[in-house]
C-alpha cells in the first residue's frame, strides 16, 4: 500500500490527471443540467490533453530549434514538438465540439424553456 | 491524376462543403446540384480509384511530398479503396432521397443540411483513408460534429437526442484520443506502419494494453457496440426522415473500419499476450451485440427505432466475424459490412417514406403502405437481405461468416448468428403481420411518392440483388488483396 502511494507521488502529473479525468466523467454522468453536462465534459476533454502536455514534459530542454553549430544534434536539449502539436489540434477539436454543444444547449432552452434534462424530458412527452 | 485520386475524393466534397453556405445565401436552389454533383463526381472518382488500386496494387499518398515519418501520409489500398466507393454511393442515393423529403423534413435548413452531408462526407473518406492514429482522430470528430449538427438540423426533439449523442461521442473520442497518447509515449510513432512494427514486440507493456483497451472502448462508443449503444436508437429515431438513412448507412461503419485497421494493422491478426490471442474477447462482445440487438429490435413499436437496433445488431455480427481471426470470417465480415451499409440505407428509406407520403411512424400505421405494391416488394427484398435468404447480399454475407466460425472451431459464434438470424425473422415477421393485417386509414396519400424517393429506393434494392449475385466476385477480391498482412 505505501509503496503504491509512494509511486503515485512520484508522478503527480499522472495523479492529476486520473483526478480530472474521474471528476469530469462524474459530472458529466450525475448533473442533470445541460450545461453542467457539457462542463463535465469539457474536463474530461482537457485532462486528456493535460495528460499529453505532461508526459511530453523534460526538465533542462528548451523549444525545439535546432542552435546553430550544433553537429551533432544533442536531443535532450529540445522537447518533442509533435505531442505539443497534437495538443493543440485537440483543443481545436475541443473548441469545436464546445462550440457545437453550447449551439445544441440554446436550441434545446428555446424549444422547451429549461435546461434541466427531467424537466425537458417530461415537455418532450 | 491516378496518383492524386485520394487527395481529391477527400477536397472536391470538402471544398463543395466550404463553399456551399457562400452560395447558399443568393441562391438557396443551388445546393441541391451542386452537392449532387460534388458527390457524383467523388463516386465517378471512388471508382475510377478501385480500378486502379486493383491493377497498380495499393499505394501510399504523402501530403506535399513529405514521405512517412515526418509528413502527413494516405494509405490507398483494397480495404479503403472498396468502404470509399461504397460510402460515396451510398451518399448519393441518400442526397436523392433528401430531395423528394428535405423541403418539408428539414424546416427549411436546406443549406446547413446539404453543407454538413458533404462536410462529414469527405471527413469519413479521411478516415478511411489516413494511415496514422492521430489524423484519423481528427478526420472522426470532423465527421462526428457534422453528425451531431445533422441529427438536431430541424430542432424539435430531435435536438435532445444530438445533444445526448454528442456527449457520449465525445466521451468516445477522449478515449480515443487518451489511448493514441498511450501508444505514442510507448512508441514514440503515430504512424500505423510503424506502430505496426513496435506494438506486436510490446504487446505485454501495461502502456499498450492500456492504450488499446481505451481505443477499443472510444471506438466502440462510435460503433454502437452492446453497452455504449445508448445514443444510437434515439438519433437514429428522431433525426430528420432526410438525415438518417445517411447517418445510418455510414457512421458506425466507418469506426467498425478503423478498429480493423488499428487491430489488424497495428496489432497484427495473431498477436497474443501470454498465449492468450488478444483478440478472444471481442467476438463474444460482438455476439452478444448480435443477439441482444436483434432482441431489442423485437420489443420495438416505432418503425425507425427497430430498424436502428437491426442495425446494431449487424454490427455486432461484423465485429463477431473480424474477431474469428480467420481469413474467410474477415472477408465475410467486412462483405456483411458493405451490405449492412446498404440495408440500412434501405431501411431507413423505407422508413422515411413510410413517414413522409403515409404518416406512418409505429408498427399500428403500417396497414396503410400495403397498396403501393413496389414499396412492399422493396420491404420484403430488404428484409429477406436483413434476415439472409439466398438471392440477397446478406445470405452470402452470413453464409461466409458461418464458415468462418466453422473453420475456427467456435460453434458459439454459429450458435449466435443463428439465433439473431432467427430473431430478425422475428420482427421483420411481426412487421409483415402488421402491415398485412393493420387497418387502412381511410384517406388515401393525398400527393403522389416523389420520383427522387422511387428512384432512390429502387438503386439501393438493385445494390441488394447486385451484391447477392457477384458476392462471389466481392468475396474473392476481399480474401485476395484485402486482407492484412500474415492473416
Amino acid at each position: 500500500m505505501l509503496e503504491l502511494v509512494g509511486a503515485w507521488l512520484l508522478r503527480p502529473n499522472v495523479v492529476a490527471f486520473v483526478i480530472l479525468f474521474l471528476s469530469g466523467f462524474y459530472i458529466m454522468v450525475t448533473h442533470h443540467n445541460l450545461i453542467k453536462k457539457v462542463i463535465g465534459l469539457y474536463i474530461l476533454q482537457t485532462s486528456v490533453i493535460f495528460f499529453l502536455v505532461a508526459f511530453s514534459a523534460k526538465t533542462g530542454a528548451t523549444v525545439p530549434i535546432l542552435l546553430p553549430g550544433a553537429d551533432p544534434v544533442d536531443v535532450g536539449l529540445y522537447t518533442n514538438p509533435l505531442p505539443h502539436v497534437l495538443t493543440l489540434t485537440a483543443i481545436v477539436v475541443q473548441v469545436a465540439t464546445l462550440g457545437v454543444s453550447l449551439a445544441l444547449v440554446s436550441a434545446i432552452y428555446r424549444q422547451y424553456g429549461s435546461l434541466d434534462e427531467d424537466e425537458v424530458g417530461k415537455r418532450l412527452e | 491524376m491516378i496518383r492524386h485520386l485520394p487527395a481529391l475524393l477527400f477536397l472536391i466534397p470538402f471544398s463543395v462543403a466550404v463553399s456551399l453556405p457562400l452560395v447558399g445565401v443568393r441562391h438557396r436552389q443551388w445546393c441541391r446540384p451542386l452537392a449532387l454533383g460534388a458527390v457524383a463526381a467523388m463516386s465517378a472518382l471512388a471508382g475510377l480509384n478501385l480500378i486502379a488500386v486493383l491493377t497498380y496494387g495499393a499505394s501510399r499518398y504523402a501530403f506535399g511530398g513529405w514521405a512517412a515519418p515526418i509528413g502527413i501520409e494516405w494509405l490507398n489500398d483494397e480495404l479503403a479503396a472498396i468502404i470509399v466507393l461504397t460510402l460515396s454511393l451510398l451518399t448519393l442515393t441518400s442526397l436523392v432521397f433528401a430531395g423528394g423529403t428535405a423541403p418539408r423534413t428539414l424546416g427549411g435548413r436546406v443549406v446547413p443540411f446539404y453543407t454538413l452531408i458533404l462536410l462529414q462526407n469527405s471527413a469519413l473518406a479521411g478516415v478511411v483513408f489516413a494511415a496514422d492514429v492521430f489524423n484519423v482522430f481528427v478526420f472522426l470528430e470532423v465527421a462526428a460534429l457534422a453528425g451531431y449538427a445533422l441529427v438536431g438540423v430541424s430542432g424539435g426533439r430531435a435536438l435532445v437526442s444530438a445533444f445526448r449523442y454528442l456527449i457520449l461521442g465525445s466521451l468516445g473520442a477522449s478515449l480515443y484520443l487518451l489511448g493514441v497518447g498511450y501508444l505514442y509515449a510507448a512508441t514514440g510513432t503515430l504512424s500505423m506502419a510503424d506502430l505496426g512494427g513496435r506494438v506486436p514486440e510490446m504487446l505485454a507493456s501495461p502502456a499498450i494494453v492500456g492504450g488499446l483497451t481505451f481505443i477499443f472502448l472510444g471506438l466502440a462508443i462510435k460503433m454502437a457496440i452492446m453497452p455504449m449503444h445508448g445514443w444510437l436508437p434515439d438519433a437514429y429515431t428522431h433525426a430528420p426522415e432526410a438525415v438518417s438513412p445517411f447517418l445510418a448507412s455510414s457512421v458506425t461503419k466507418v469506426a467498425m473500419i478503423v478498429w480493423i485497421r488499428i487491430m489488424f494493422w497495428v496489432v497484427g491478426p495473431n498477436a497474443s499476450i501470454e498465449h492468450i490471442p488478444v483478440i478472444t474477447f471481442l467476438d463474444e462482445l460482438g455476439a452478444i451485440t448480435a443477439v441482444a440487438g436483434a432482441l431489442l429490435a423485437l420489443t420495438q413499436r416505432e418503425i425507425k427505432r427497430m430498424f436502428a437496433y437491426g442495425g446494431i445488431s449487424h454490427m455486432g455480427l461484423v465485429l463477431m466475424a473480424v474477431s474469428l481471426g480467420n481469413p474467410t470470417a474477415f472477408a465475410g465480415g467486412v462483405f456483411y459490412l458493405i451490405n449492412d451499409a446498404v440495408m440500412q440505407a434501405a431501411l431507413f428509406f423505407l422508413a422515411g417514406t413510410a413517414i413522409h407520403q403515409y404518416g406512418a411512424r409505429t408498427l399500428d400505421d403500417l396497414g396503410g403502405l400495403r397498396s403501393p405494391a413496389w414499396l412492399t416488394g422493396a420491404l420484403i427484398l430488404v428484409a429477406m437481405s436483413m434476415v439472409g435468404i439466398p438471392p440477397t447480399g446478406g445470405f452470402f454475407g452470413k453464409w461466409n461468416i458461418i464458415l468462418g466460425a466453422i473453420e475456427a472451431g467456435n460453434y458459439f459464434a454459429v450458435g449466435a448468428v443463428i439465433l439473431s438470424t432467427l430473431l430478425t425473422l422475428g420482427y421483420f415477421v411481426k412487421l409483415f403481420e402488421r402491415l398485412f393485417t393493420g387497418p387502412e386509414p381511410e384517406s388515401a396519400p393525398s400527393h403522389a411518392t416523389p420520383l427522387s424517393l422511387r428512384v432512390s429506393i429502387a438503386s439501393v434494392s438493385a445494390a441488394i440483388i447486385l451484391l447477392g449475385v457477384c458476392s462471389d466476385p466481392i468475396v474473392r477480391v476481399l480474401l485476395e488483396s484485402a486482407l492484412p498482412d500474415g492473416m
